[in-house]
């Protein structure tokens, strides 16, 4: 995450292997050999803990498989739907929000009471509007997604600098300029917030609809993996699950990081 | 008073006429600026003194455009004004350089905006720049700079739109003394190459007999004019004229008729505390 990003920048000028470093390998090399060590003891029933080895084997097989790309490629498409739609049209709320008081005071409320509510309760509702398919996971996505986006997009829009408006409407610039050239600019930050939260609840949402009903995607492979017992091929998939959500989260930060500005 | 004799036969470029500006304040309302009459003749250098809390920023905001519930009438060249015009330029008080834009792009934003090709708005803006003084930080971003530099890079902003009238608002208030007094001489200075006509708000009495042909002297709430001074300085002028007899008279002038009215705002503002704390204990 943006701690890695740091890290690798860092690494010049600190010492190969500082004490932190160390300490870091030490607990994965803990953790790695007591799970190892637990799954040949025999203390737990075969396969609830995994060997490296089987882990190892099932990650091959499945990096190296059809069928688990095409699941992949259907979960991203559905957490990139839901990014989109719900990140766009929580941008334009919070925006609205943010510049018109009236409406804040009239609906902000209702963001803050629906904002924490676990969105999974709404399942049974998408499924039925939008089917057990794709559909489903994209809106419980985009629902989750919208939140987010558009009480960051509110808080960032109320934030800006008084004096950098007036600056924008003493040299004449259209509404549509002041939106893209200085409302927007201004409120960068709280909005790659907005998306970097956003886009962890929405990975949340579409997983967790994945597991409980579908018949595509990365949850529904992992709660086939579950309900046939192959648990090396479950952890195999969490794995990847991981250092992809680690990838995405990079990825957001990064854009954040452009043009990171002291003040 | 022959200098104001002749500076009235040429046509004013900017004509406030009983400027009337009242707020509704939870105590009733407040008038800010009360009946003001003035004009800036082109090429001239007027400053608007007085203390804190008198009307200056209201002023500023009413030539501006920025505050259109006033009475009276605002004209530039002739043609009167309902909010931001092309003709005036303003700076402000507070940090304003866009943060996320890097210098050239701050002082290329007023052309940005009205679609001037990039490489023409490039060019200009690099002139501007160079007029500040700060040419070699063009790609720099605000961040990096001090204070002055930034307060420097607003003011290019402003003079890359080539507003016919300058209107500052105490753009040097945030700098310490001694920045104050250089970026003064660099403000006279450009003043005197453009000859731009400037109107200054501020409330620094040395700052407004360095700089300005006529200083308007306001009085504490409500916002009246008090007097008018002619400062019959010799040009150019630089910082160094701060240390000559006939500028500490002036500045004694302004002073014994700024006293009066700052400890009365200054009074009425303790009665202001005093008034609202007794209903609470």
């Amino acid at each position: 995450m943006a701690e890695t990003g740091r890290l690798t920048h860092a690494a010049p000028a600190a010492p190969a292997l500082s004490p932190v470093t160390l300490l870091r390998i030490a607990i994965i090399v803990t953790v790695l050999v007591g799970w190892e060590l637990l799954s040949r003891s025999g203390w737990l029933y075969r396969d609830v803990v995994p060997s490296w080895i089987a882990i190892g084997h099932a990650l091959f097989d499945l990096l190296t498989s059809g069928e688990y790309y095409f699941n992949l490629a259907v979960t991203a498409g559905e957490i990139g739907a839901a990014l989109a739609i719900g990140g766009l049209s929580g941008m334009a709320i919070g925006i609205l929000l943010g510049a018109n008081r009236f409406l804040s005071k009239a609906f902000e409320h209702f963001l803050y009471y629906l904002g924490p509510t676990p969105k999974i309760i709404f399942f049974p509702i998408m499924i039925m509007w939008f089917g057990v398919g794709p559909g489903s996971k994209i809106a419980l996505g985009t629902l989750s997604c919208f939140f987010p986006v558009a009480l960051s997009a509110a808080a960032g829009m109320r934030q800006i600098d008084k004096v950098i408006i007036k600056v924008g409407k003493s040299f004449r610039a259209s509404t549509m300029q002041m939106v893209w050239k200085i409302y927007l600019p201004a409120m960068r930050h709280p909005i790659i917030n907005g998306v970097r939260l956003g886009l962890g609840v929405a990975l949340i949402g579409t997983l967790l609809a994945e597991t409980k009903l579908s018949n595509k995607g990365i949850g529904f492979l992992i709660i086939q993996a579950y309900s046939i017992f192959d648990m090396p091929r479950m952890y195999a998939m969490l794995i990847v699950l991981f250092v992809l959500a680690i990838g995405a989260n990079a990825l957001v930060g990064r854009l954040g990081g452009l043009h990171t500005i002291r003040r | 008073m022959s200098a104001d004799a002749s500076a009235r036969r040429s046509d004013p470029i900017l004509v406030a006429d009983d400027i009337y500006v009242r707020f509704d304040t939870p105590e009733g309302g407040v008038v800010a600026v009360d009946h003001m009459s003035f004009d800036v003749n082109p090429g001239e250098f007027v400053s608007v003194i007085g203390p804190s809390g008198c009307g200056k920023s209201t002023l500023f905001n009413v030539i501006g455009g920025l505050l259109t519930s006033h009475q009276g009438i605002v004209s530039v060249a002739g043609e009167t004004i309902s909010g931001p015009h092309q003709s005036i330029g303003m700076v402000f008080q507070e940090e304003s350089t866009f943060p996320w834009r890097t210098v050239i792009d701050n002082v290329a934003f007023p052309l940005e905006l009205t679609g001037m090709p990039k490489q023409k708005r490039v060019d200009r803006a690099r002139h501007f720049i160079k007029l500040v003084g700060l040419d070699g930080f063009e790609s720099r971003y605000p961040g990096e700079l001090s204070g002055g530099m930034r307060q420097r890079v607003s003011l290019a902003r402003t003079l890359a739109s080539e507003p016919k009238i300058l209107l500052m608002d105490e753009p040097f208030a945030a700098l310490d003394e001694q920045t104050r007094l250089l970026l003064g001489d660099k403000v006279l200075q450009i003043q005197q190459q453009l000859k731009q006509t400037t109107l200054l708000i501020t409330h620094n009495i040395t700052e407004a007999v360095q700089m300005s042909d006529r200083i308007l002297v306001m009085t504490y709430r409500p916002g009246k004019m008090k007097r008018i001074v002619n400062i019959d300085l010799p040009r150019p002028r630089t910082s160094e004229i701060v240390g000559s007899e006939a500028f500490g008279r002036y500045v004694a002038q302004i002073w014994a008729d700024l006293r009066e009215e700052a400890s009365r705002g200054m009074r009425d503002q303790e009665d202001h505390v005093l008034h609202h704390e007794a209903p609470a204990s």
